[in-house]
């Protein structure tokens, strides 16, 4: 376990340049954990054979098979690759903030990059959307392999933007759905908050999943800083003199309530919410996204 | 407060680097791109104003830690107990300062000084010093006192030394004498000299400093000196009109460190130069060199010898004085003039008043019958001889001479009647003429006793073995002084003054019939300094040496005395004698009731002498066996702030306060920046 952690360590992530490669560390290294995972199989009428492949759920392998054979197979049924999972990436200005290891639009389009990898493995297809306060990227969800390379074509491509407005690519994504689909935010959330919740409950309404990963740096949650500086906003360049440690607790404070609000109304709305550290492994993003699929369908 | 090591205080400069520091930083903060400064802008305001305060006082308690470091090593004491570390070991201290003639060579009176100064530096307030200035005694006196700076001061204002000789022993009995009232155990006697060997002439091996008197010698004399000095000038001090040319001597030697083979010595006669002669100590240690001078007219002259070619110059003169006197006119009324020379009391008087080649006497002889008051006032003094038959008017005429100012001597023989001389001499003899005494063959009188102090018989202060075989019984009157007396107690010399003259009666006759003083070797001297004596107020001394004491009034009865130094200076005297110490040389100008006078004032030759000793010399002499090896005064005092400061401990209780300090500073620092 503590070696597939290590592989999933962002810091180390960010030294491959290989986006695939990433994303297939990270999805590899999620799976080789997942084999005790709670969560059961799916549906329906049996269709074909597929060969086993690490983190498919042992229930699925046709035993008797097997026994014939000597080799795994897994049983694939007629509904399996029916999920839309449209994975929307904010590139604000903000999300460029790093404070010394992965920044955290690196983090999110590393996060990206797994999950489509995961899902195009799990035969689901899969789209993209990448924003500041408008939207640069859009490849509608498809489920082939060419795809795949596409989406990780494109996010190997994000560069930092500007300002941020995730209401815009969200009302558009809202009016290109037709189905039911899944749709992953990873964002900093660092816009107007009210009006992304009011979004994201449309969305919702509107019979999809929702699943929010807010983004944050560690010395964003945590405050680290000891000298007096001057602090620039990244996105509206507005400067700020002060000494942090004097001020911690109240900045502390007043992202608690922000983060609070957004993890609050998330739920309340029934959009699932993730907060990430970006110094943190990348496996919590993806159980929440596996929870969520296994939850919806 | 007080700090042991005060320059360390210096250091409270450094409280101003974290000020500095802030000042600098202040003005350059650095940037820091951040994802978003909404939260950061909802900071309240009182927070804001919290964190400024905060910076302040971590700025003010960092300053406070430095300078709480600083007087740390600055080793502080409270003023208790530097008072007591003071007067744990105080210091009681007489300096010497040498102030002799020969401390004016060169600038070694000038480090003299300063060595003074750097002694006063090194004291602190508590110790108690005394300040004496000498040459063969004690110029100045300034007595144990705690007033550093005043003695500062003196030493300060000292312009230059006197012209007096150097004697150490008695300067440093004073110096021990003010120390028996020191009130410190502490004791020490600092002589600053140049450490003259003939300072120490009069060294007395039995004496010492009392035990536990430190002493330290400070030599300032000058490494390498030359100097060429007149160490004897020989000149007459009085002379008579028409006297000869007369020889004055000067004895030139070289007495500097380098020797000195050349130079000039002049002669100055009244101001104006009549001689001069090269100086060759070549092959001599020593030259004499001889001039000739004439002093014609009569009065006083003053002189100047002086020698050229050294650079020290203050002792390169000697003066002196001569007095050129008229002749004493003396009148001779010789009673019994006889053709037998041997019984002729005028032959005697004229033998021994004219023998002498430049005899100051002008002898006149007349008989008794020519004496007359015109005769009289043209002498300056009348002899009567074995005169026994003067006329009432002769006699009245005497007795007004010597009212008037007129001397007389008076020596009767046997043609004297007692009842006609005491009727007629009775308001101006000295004595009543009573019997006259005849001894037998055998049988004589002589002079039992004399007064040596009378000007008359102060030089003739030997054995009068003069025989006596006749002689006048005398009464002396009460006004009268005897100033010899006969064996048998009877006066044989009597004095008396009456009105402005003096009047002298020998007891027996100036021949041979009744004795044979004339044929005495004291016979001339003593009818000379008789006449002398009675025409002539006493010889006065005209040359003196520094240091020595007299007065300038010759007459000793002026009234109005004006007198002036050697360089000008009017003299303000402290007493009615008129009575001056000679401090510098040259010539002293004095007025007497408008009559001028001169003295001529000398350095003394031995304090020309730049002959050093040792100071060890002068050490192992005077330092009492029984005194300590005293330790010095900065080891001492080191000592005792150690030992004081110890259980005082307050640098621990500042260092603890700072560490206490920065504790504070870290619990604020971290709440300000972490």
């Amino acid at each position: 376990m503590s070696d597939s952690i290590n592989f999933l360590d962002p810091s180390i992530l960010a030294g491959l340049d290989n986006l695939e490669l990433r994303a297939r560390v990270v999805v590899e290294g999620f799976l080789s954990g997942m084999h005790k995972s709670p969560h059961r199989g799916f549906s329906v009428e049996f269709n074909d054979y597929r060969n086993y492949n690490r983190g498919d759920d042992m229930r699925h392998v046709d035993w008797k098979l097997y026994a014939r054979s000597d080799k795994f197979y897994i049983k694939q049924y007629e509904d399996e690759t029916n999920v839309r999972c449209v994975i929307v990436l904010d590139t604000s200005a903000s999300m460029a903030y790093s404070s010394g290891g992965i920044s955290k639009l690196n983090y999110g389009v590393t996060l990206a990059s797994a999950l489509a990898y995961f899902i195009m493995r799990q035969r689901d297809a899969v789209g993209l959307i990448t924003f500041d306060d408008e939207i640069k990227e859009f490849l509608p969800p498809k489920c082939r392999q060419p795809h795949l390379m596409r989406i990780l074509r494109a996010l190997s491509q994000v560069k930092p933007g500007t300002k941020t407005d995730v209401v815009k690519p969200l009302t558009n994504l809202a009016a290109t759905l037709t189905k039911k689909s899944i749709v992953v935010l990873i964002t900093d959330m660092l816009d107007d908050e009210e009006r992304i919740i009011r979004t994201l409950q449309n969305l919702r309404a509107m019979g999809n999943d929702v699943i929010t990963f807010q983004v944050m740096d560690d010395a964003e949650l945590n405050f680290p800083f000891n000298e007096a500086s001057e602090f620039i906003d990244m996105e509206n360049n507005e400067s700020f003199i002060t000494t942090p440690a004097t001020i911690r607790k109240s900045y502390l404070d007043n992202l608690n309530v922000f983060l609070s609000y957004c993890k609050k109304q998330c739920q309340t709305s029934g959009v699932d919410y993730c907060l990430l550290n970006t110094a943190n492994p990348l496996d919590e993003a993806l159980s929440s996204y596996m929870s969520k699929r296994a939850k919806s369908f | 407060m007080v700090f042991i090591s005060p320059l360390f205080l210096l250091g409270l400069m450094a409280a101003l680097l974290p000020i500095a520091i802030h000042l600098i930083r202040k003005e350059k903060p650095p940037k820091l791109m951040f994802s978003t400064i909404r939260f950061l802008k909802k900071t309240s305001k009182k927070l804001i104003l919290f964190q400024h305060i905060q910076q302040w006082l971590l700025l003010l308690l960092r300053s406070v830690v430095i300078a709480l470091l600083v007087m740390a090593f600055a080793r502080p004491l409270i003023d208790q107990t530097m008072a007591r570390l003071l007067d744990a070991d105080p210091q009681s201290a007489v300096i010497l300062l040498d102030i002799s003639m020969s401390m004016r060579y060169g600038d070694t009176f000038d480090r003299a000084k300063q060595e003074a100064l750097d002694i006063l530096r090194t004291m602190t307030s508590g110790d108690e010093v005394a300040l004496i200035g000498f040459s063969d005694s004690a110029e100045f006196v300034r007595e144990l006192n705690t007033d550093i700076d005043s003695v500062r001061s003196v030493i300060a204002d000292l312009e230059e030394p006197g012209y007096g000789a150097t004697r150490y022993m008695p300067n440093l009995r004073l110096a021990d004498q003010l120390l028996e009232e020191s009130r410190y155990d502490n004791r020490v006697v600092y002589l600053i000299s140049d450490f003259q060997d003939s300072g120490l002439q009069d060294l007395d091996e039995g004496w010492k400093l009392a035990p536990g008197v430190a002493f330290n010698g400070i030599d300032v004399a000058t490494e390498e000196s030359s100097n060429l000095v007149l160490t004897d000038v020989r000149s007459p001090e009085q002379l008579l009109e028409d006297a000869a040319e007369q020889l004055i001597l000067a004895r030139v030697r070289s007495t500097g460190t380098l020797y000195l083979n050349q130079g000039e010595v002049t002669l100055s006669i009244d101001g104006v130069m009549v001689d001069r002669a090269p100086v060759n100590l070549a092959d001599r240690s020593e030259e004499v060199i001889s001039f000739s001078a004439n002093f014609d007219t009569q009065g006083t002259h003053v002189g100047e010898v002086r020698v050229n070619g050294d650079n020290f110059d203050d002792d390169n003169s000697f003066f002196f004085t001569v007095d050129v006197l008229p002749k004493i006119r003396v009148l001779l009324v010789n009673g019994e003039a006889s053709e037998n020379w041997f019984d002729d009391e005028g032959h005697w008087f004229g033998l021994a008043v004219s023998s002498a080649a430049q005899s100051p006497f002008e002898l006149s002889s007349i008989e008794p019958a020519e004496l007359s008051a015109a005769v009289l006032r043209r002498n300056d003094v009348a002899v009567l001889l074995n005169v026994g038959d003067l006329s009432t008017a002769q006699a009245e005429a005497v007795g007004e001479y010597v009212n008037n100012g007129g001397s007389l001597l008076l020596a009767p023989g046997d043609r004297v009647n007692p009842d006609i001389f005491n009727r007629q001499f009775a308001e101006i003899a000295p004595a009543t003429i009573g019997s006259q005494g005849q001894l037998g063959i055998d049988d004589y009188l002589v002079i039992a006793d004399f007064d040596r102090r009378h000007p008359i018989l102060r030089p003739l202060d030997s054995d009068w073995l003069a025989r006596f075989q006749g002689h006048w019984s005398l009464s002396a009157h009460a006004e009268s002084d005897v100033l010899m007396q006969f064996d048998n107690t009877e006066p044989a010399l009597l004095e008396r003054e009456v009105g402005n003259g003096k009047v002298i009666l020998f007891a027996s006759s100036l021949d041979l019939e009744w004795n044979n003083l004339a044929l005495q070797g004291l016979f001339l001297p003593f009818v000379h300094e008789t006449l002398r004596h009675l025409v002539q107020s006493e010889k006065k001394q005209g040359s003196y040496d520094i240091g020595e004491s007299f007065s300038l009034d010759p007459t000793g009865e002026g009234q109005s005395v004006q007198a002036m130094t050697p360089s000008g200076d009017d003299i303000v005297f402290a007493n009615d004698d008129f009575v001056v110490t000679a401090t510098e040389p040259g010539l002293i100008s004095v007025n007497v009731d408008q009559v001028d006078y001169r003295y001529a004032v000398n350095i003394l030759p031995e304090e020309s002498d730049f002959t050093r000793a040792a100071v060890a010399t002068l050490y192992d002499s005077i330092i009492n066996p029984d005194t300590d090896i005293t330790q010095s005064r900065e080891v001492r005092t080191t000592q005792l702030i150690e030992e004081l400061e110890r259980p005082q401990r307050m640098w621990w209780w500042i260092l603890i306060s700072v560490m206490l300090l920065i504790l504070a500073e870290a619990v604020v620092a971290n709440r300000t920046y972490r």
